[in-house]
């Protein structure tokens, strides 16, 4: 027997030919670490929500280790003394022995809760990025339809996590919710005693949103996620204007090392995040709530804040009920069903109103910065006013307690600002975006305001402008808007001080020249004067 | 009206210079002092007082009878009657500085006693409650600790409190809103005695809860309970005020998304 | 943000490999005087990325910057372990169990939280700088194909599939495509009902929930149903005072618990002159009105008693102010007015509270004249 030498510097390559002998990766994996990603901070607004359902995922799973799920009524005798021999639900039970006889489980519990919070942020700041910058336009269209999707079963998945605990504040959610699907007309008694298996609370609800909250709406979110990735892998990310960027290509960095390695790192600052605000904040303090009793509320009950839009448009509503022919159509319906459904169609066929409208059906793959679209960017500000106005009512006592308004005041004010809020937000938004194009413009073509004053040889003052690019006989310059950010400032052409590097602090020492390089002043002759005038005239 | 006809003007006489309110005060004095000499059937000074009371009733003449009146018999629209609403009332309104009245708005607010001194404030609220008593009777709070002990006390008070107090104090003890300005106060200064004397007198728009609803060993349950919430530290880190889903939702905002998109500049950021 | 053409000017000699344009020939990449990155290059051109920038940080190895960043980026990985080992040995070793008070078992979480998140982002931060400032930069383009496949593709494509439709030849056997139709609806029923049908429960079943609760005699042999407290003791007039309110459940086994979560009643004991008010009032609704055989309508004396279920959503609208005899509901801010038959006078509530009709029986405790005589709590479509 002759020994065999092993050379360990050639594994890795061995390894690798035996794998790629038996799954033929190779040419598929380069691709994928060869893909190319563009880099801009929003571009990673998504990740927050992938990383944060991520780490629901975690947590979650340690948390069903602990949580049972049962509407079984049980008497506490765990470690908090102030609940013990009360008798609740064993879900709450077992929240309370999660929070306080499990080592690390109020750790844990809260983990899962604050990264809730931070999924739903996370998503609906990645759609306004989405929505402003464009980028739901052909060929995307879908993969904005699946996001919505995502928004609005998260939202789901938050809501029937929030009620498992059978917590008093969980349970009086609960009954809302049984409230609001009995306001459905014709079926909705019928669809009440379907859900909760008898008339409010019966034993079943908790166990069935359990199965929801635990199987089906996270099997769903995981595809649903695995679409929206897949997709936009397949159609590539969208990209920002710029020099060298043009609908056909993507320019950034190769996936692996730098994007995954960026990537890597922001999931763990993600979780850091959470953890941090974990350990430091504390979030849904059910043993304060008690167990769930028909009887007991709490003044300033409210829904996670992702909800707290509904709640409010709850609030706001008038008391205007439909009765006829013996039957009612109970208020409810209209803030809590209609609202909710319009909020999810509208933005779904959005894409398809706005490339109908402007008759568009070309493939976009380069953003639009928001000032350059004002009409949707008003749009969207408008969208933000409503829903600001809404999850502002939702907690409408907490601000009137706070801040000593009368209670009945900020009803009102939220119902007068529902009305006046969005219009106003459209208006002033389509006139900032109005007014900062009209500054791109004036830049480009009259240069940089230097903060050099000039007397002219009449004795007139005027600015020195600095162009941007080669001039024309009249001093104009001659670049085209490229829908990119036109440099406004001196030091952002490198003069004065340049564009200094680095994030925390200056990795370069600025440039001494006072102007640099780059170009020189405009003359102050005929031609400054000609300006000067141009700046007079009447637009 | 009932015979606590406080209910106060919704006028919003608010922002009133405490000068101009003394002025006013000091003029319907002396239209109340002329009011309750007119009848002159309750003017006279009534020999059964005791000693304390009769302290009581110096002090109460001085500084009470401008809102309530001679003989604490009230002033029309400026203060009730104080007849038979019993010393623990006088003791939950002056201990908790929310007598002597400010303003006149929508509900009185805690602020700092009359008496700055503790000890000062106790022995003037317990002689102006004593002669109060004496007058017209009514709920006392009982001398002596007003805690519970024994094995469940803190759950038994917990369910109590969550059935009769949060609704309107809610769970964190920490107030909430009422209508039209109104609200029920946050019990973070509460002492034992006045959140007995509160629950007894039903000061303002709270309702009364009589011995026969909760009985004085439900009371000291309830107070333990009370006092044992807000000594207790939250075990999960900051509680934000506990107020609930409002605060931890503007801290996702303020502290967690702002920490990401901070990350996220920094990652993309060319440097 | 700089640009493409900024940074290459800045690499003029850093890379010259880096500046051949896409279109070339594959190269043999067998060629042993190839070097690794050209091969990755060519790797990446035949996915269509051209790697237009490639530079090192430092131009120059082991310099100055770059030794301060390594041992930054050293630092912080070092900090990851110590607080990791933190967070293992709090984890492990503290005492956490609750204690009421200020003591260190309050510390655990917050310890906890600290400790796993500086692990978390130190190692983070590490990565990031490693990223950053070592990595070489790199500005890549890759080629993207506009709109839909080549027009070879989609007519192949289309060919394919009008073929499937051709072999199967659906359109000209009416016959099968009938008999599938036929043979799936059932199935397609079936898919549905199956996990449906098992819920459906008929919500006027059996005794009519939503329209009775359990002050209806018929939980109680017959009897008028008393108020009790929670412990299922009754309520005498005494017991609650003028100005006060009180929750009371229905005298029923378990009539305290969730199973009757319809029920909860708020008792209130208004002051005389307000229960005149209320009394004058009873008359404008017909149920609460006094009827000959019942001059005290829906109250008893200066007691009245509705529903703690509020008609808005159902959470208990239990805030009562006793001095302007209104009632607020702390979920959406309804308010009714008590004395006045509990009308809804602010807020999203469009009923009023339903009122329970209330005497003394005779040893003395509240009983329910009947149940509620309107569906108590939220409205529904089939109640008129």
């Amino acid at each position: 027997m002759r020994k065999r030498k092993f050379d360990l510097n050639a594994l890795p390559a061995a390894a690798g030919n035996e794998i790629d002998d038996r799954l033929h990766a190779a040419t598929p994996l380069r691709k994928l670490m060869n893909k190319v990603f563009p880099d801009h901070w929003s571009f990673l607004l998504g990740e927050v929500a992938l990383w944060s359902f991520v780490i629901l995922l975690l947590t979650g799973t340690f948390l069903t280790l602990f949580f049972d799920p049962s509407m079984e009524e049980t008497v506490y005798n765990g470690s908090y003394t102030p609940l013990r021999g009360v008798s609740m639900s064993r879900a709450f039970a077992s929240s309370l022995d999660i929070s306080f006889d499990v080592r690390g489980g109020l750790f844990m519990r809260q983990m899962h809760h604050w990264a809730a919070l931070l999924f739903v942020a996370g998503i609906i700041v990645h759609m306004f990025r989405t929505f402003f910058t464009g980028a739901f336009r052909k060929p995307r269209e879908l993969n904005w339809i699946v996001g919505l999707l995502l928004f609005w079963i998260a939202i789901f998945e938050g809501l029937f996590g929030y009620s498992l605990p059978d917590d008093a504040l969980s349970g009086t959610g609960l009954r809302i919710m049984n409230a609001i699907v009995l306001s459905i007309p014709v079926i909705g008694s019928w669809i009440a005693f379907a859900g909760f298996g008898s008339e409010f609370p019966g034993t079943e609800i908790i166990p069935r949103f359990y199965t929801l909250h635990i199987l089906l709406l996270p099997a769903l979110l995981v595809g649903l996620v695995t679409v929206h990735l897949v997709l936009l892998l397949l159609q590539k990310h969208a990209q920002w204007p710029g020099p060298g960027r043009t609908n056909y290509n993507v320019v950034g960095e190769r996936m692996v090392p730098r994007y995954a390695s960026k990537m890597g790192a922001f999931f763990l600052i993600n979780f850091a995040v959470i953890a941090i605000m974990s350990g430091l904040f504390q979030i849904n303090p059910i043993w304060i709530f008690g167990p769930y009793k028909a009887a007991v509320v709490s003044a300033g009950s409210q829904p996670d804040w992702y909800v707290m839009f509904l709640d409010g448009s709850a609030r706001l509503f008038p008391a205007w009920e439909i009765r006829a022919f013996g039957y009612t159509l109970p208020p409810i319906f209209w803030p809590a069903v209609v609202l909710p459904g319009i909020l999810t169609v509208l933005p779904m066929i959005y894409p398809f109103i706005e490339a109908r409208r402007l008759k568009d059906r070309r493939v976009h793959n380069l953003l639009q910065r928001p000032r350059d679209v004002p009409n949707r960017t008003a749009l969207g500000v408008m969208a933000i006013a409503f829903y600001v106005v809404l999850v502002l009512s939702g907690g409408n006592d907490i601000i009137a307690d706070q801040f000593s308004i009368s209670l009945n005041a900020t009803t009102w004010a939220g119902r007068i600002g529902l009305l006046l809020g969005p219009p106003i937000a459209y208006w002033v938004t389509y006139r900032i975006c109005l007014g900062l194009q009209q500054h791109d413009r004036e830049v480009l073509v009259h240069g940089v305001e230097t903060g050099i004053i000039r007397r002219l040889p009449d004795g007139r003052f005027m600015e020195v402008h600095q162009p941007l690019g080669p001039t024309d006989e009249h001093g104009h310059g001659q670049l085209e808007y490229a829908g990119w950010a036109v440099p406004k400032k001196m030091n952002r052409l490198g003069a004065l001080v340049p564009t200094v590097k680095g994030f925390f602090f200056p990795v370069e020492r600025p440039s001494r020249t006072p102007i640099g390089n780059g170009g020189r002043p405009v003359s102050t002759g005929p031609q400054g004067q000609r300006e000067l005038e141009e700046a007079e005239r009447p637009r | 009206m009932s015979t606590r006809s406080g209910r106060v003007p919704r006028g919003r006489a608010r922002r009133r210079v405490g000068t101009v309110v003394r002025l006013i005060a000091a003029l319907i004095l002396a239209g109340g002092l002329y009011a309750a000499f007119a009848p002159g059937v309750y003017a006279e000074e009534d020999p059964q007082l005791s000693q304390a009371a009769k302290d009581g009733k110096a002090i109460f003449d001085n500084t009470c009878v401008s809102c309530h009146g001679r003989n604490a018999q009230g002033v029309t629209d400026r203060g009730p009657s104080l007849i038979g609403v019993g010393s623990a009332s006088v003791e939950f309104q002056v201990t908790s500085g929310r007598m002597p009245l400010a303003r006149q708005e929508a509900q009185a607010e805690r602020k700092p006693p009359y008496w700055s001194d503790p000890e000062e404030l106790d022995q003037n609220a317990r002689l102006l409650g004593q002669y109060i008593q004496e007058l017209g009777g009514g709920p006392q709070v009982p001398d002596g600790n007003l805690r519970a002990e024994g094995g469940n006390t803190l759950a038994r008070g917990g369910e109590l409190f969550r059935v009769n107090c949060s609704s309107c104090h809610a769970f964190s003890a920490g107030g909430g809103a009422l209508s039209s300005g109104k609200f029920a106060p946050s019990m973070a200064a509460a002492t034992d005695r006045q959140i007995y004397a509160a629950m007894l007198s039903g000061p303002q728009n709270m309702p009364v809860f009589g011995d026969n609803q909760l009985t004085p060993d439900e009371k000291r349950e309830i107070i333990t309970y009370i006092q044992n919430l807000k000594e207790d530290k939250d075990p999960g880190g900051w509680g934000l005020g506990r107020i609930g889903p409002v605060t931890e939702g503007l801290a996702i905002f303020v502290v967690g998304v702002v920490a990401v998109v901070f990350a996220a500049l920094w990652i993309a950021g060319k440097s | 943000m700089s640009t493409i053409g900024s940074e290459r000017s800045h690499t003029a000699g850093a890379g010259d490999t880096a500046h051949h344009s896409g279109g070339q020939p594959d190269i043999d990449v067998h060629d042993p005087s190839l070097s690794r990155f050209e091969l990755v290059r060519e790797g990446a051109r035949r996915d269509g990325v051209e790697i237009v920038h490639y530079a090192p940080r430092f131009p120059i190895p082991g310099t100055k910057a770059e030794r301060r960043i390594e041992r930054t980026i050293a630092l912080l990985f070092l900090l990851t372990g110590v607080a990791g080992l933190a967070f293992v040995v709090i984890f492990v070793a503290m005492r956490f169990a609750y204690t009421p008070g200020t003591n260190s078992a309050k510390l655990f979480t917050p310890l906890l939280g600290v400790t796993f998140g500086v692990a978390l982002l130190t190692l983070g931060a590490g990565i990031i700088m490693w990223a950053k400032k070592l990595l070489p930069e790199e500005v890549a383009v890759e080629k993207r194909h506009l709109g839909g496949s080549p027009p070879d593709d989609k007519k192949i494509m289309g060919a394919q599939l009008g073929h499937i439709a051709e072999e199967t030849a659906i359109s000209r056997r009416p016959l099968l495509k009938g008999a599938l139709l036929l043979g799936l609806a059932p199935v397609g029923v079936a898919a549905v009902v199956l996990p449906i049908a098992p819920l459906i429960k008929d919500p006027h079943g059996r005794g009519d929930p939503l329209l009775h609760t359990g002050f209806d005699p018929e939980y109680n042999n017959g009897n008028p149903v008393r108020l009790v407290r929670e412990d299922g003791t009754g309520i005498r007039p005494d017991d609650v005072s003028a100005g006060g309110q009180m929750t009371v459940y229905p005298g029923i086994p378990h009539g305290a618990t969730n199973f009757w979560a319809d029920s909860p009643t708020l008792l209130i004991h208004l002051r005389e002159a307000d229960a005149a008010v209320a009394r004058s009032n009873l008359a404008r609704i017909p149920l609460n009105a006094p009827t000959p055989d019942n001059p005290d309508g829906g109250m008893w004396q200066n007691f009245i008693a509705y529903s703690k279920i509020c008609t808005h959503l159902g959470c208990p609208a239990s805030l009562y102010e006793q001095q302007t005899n209104r009632l607020l509901c702390p979920c959406h801010q309804s308010q009714f007015l008590i004395t006045d038959n509990a009308k809804p006078i602010f807020g999203p509530a469009t009923r009023r509270l339903p009122m329970l009709p209330i005497t003394v029986d005779d040893d003395g405790f509240f009983v329910a004249r009947s149940d509620y005589q309107v569906p108590i709590g939220p409205a529904f479509w089939e109640r008129s």
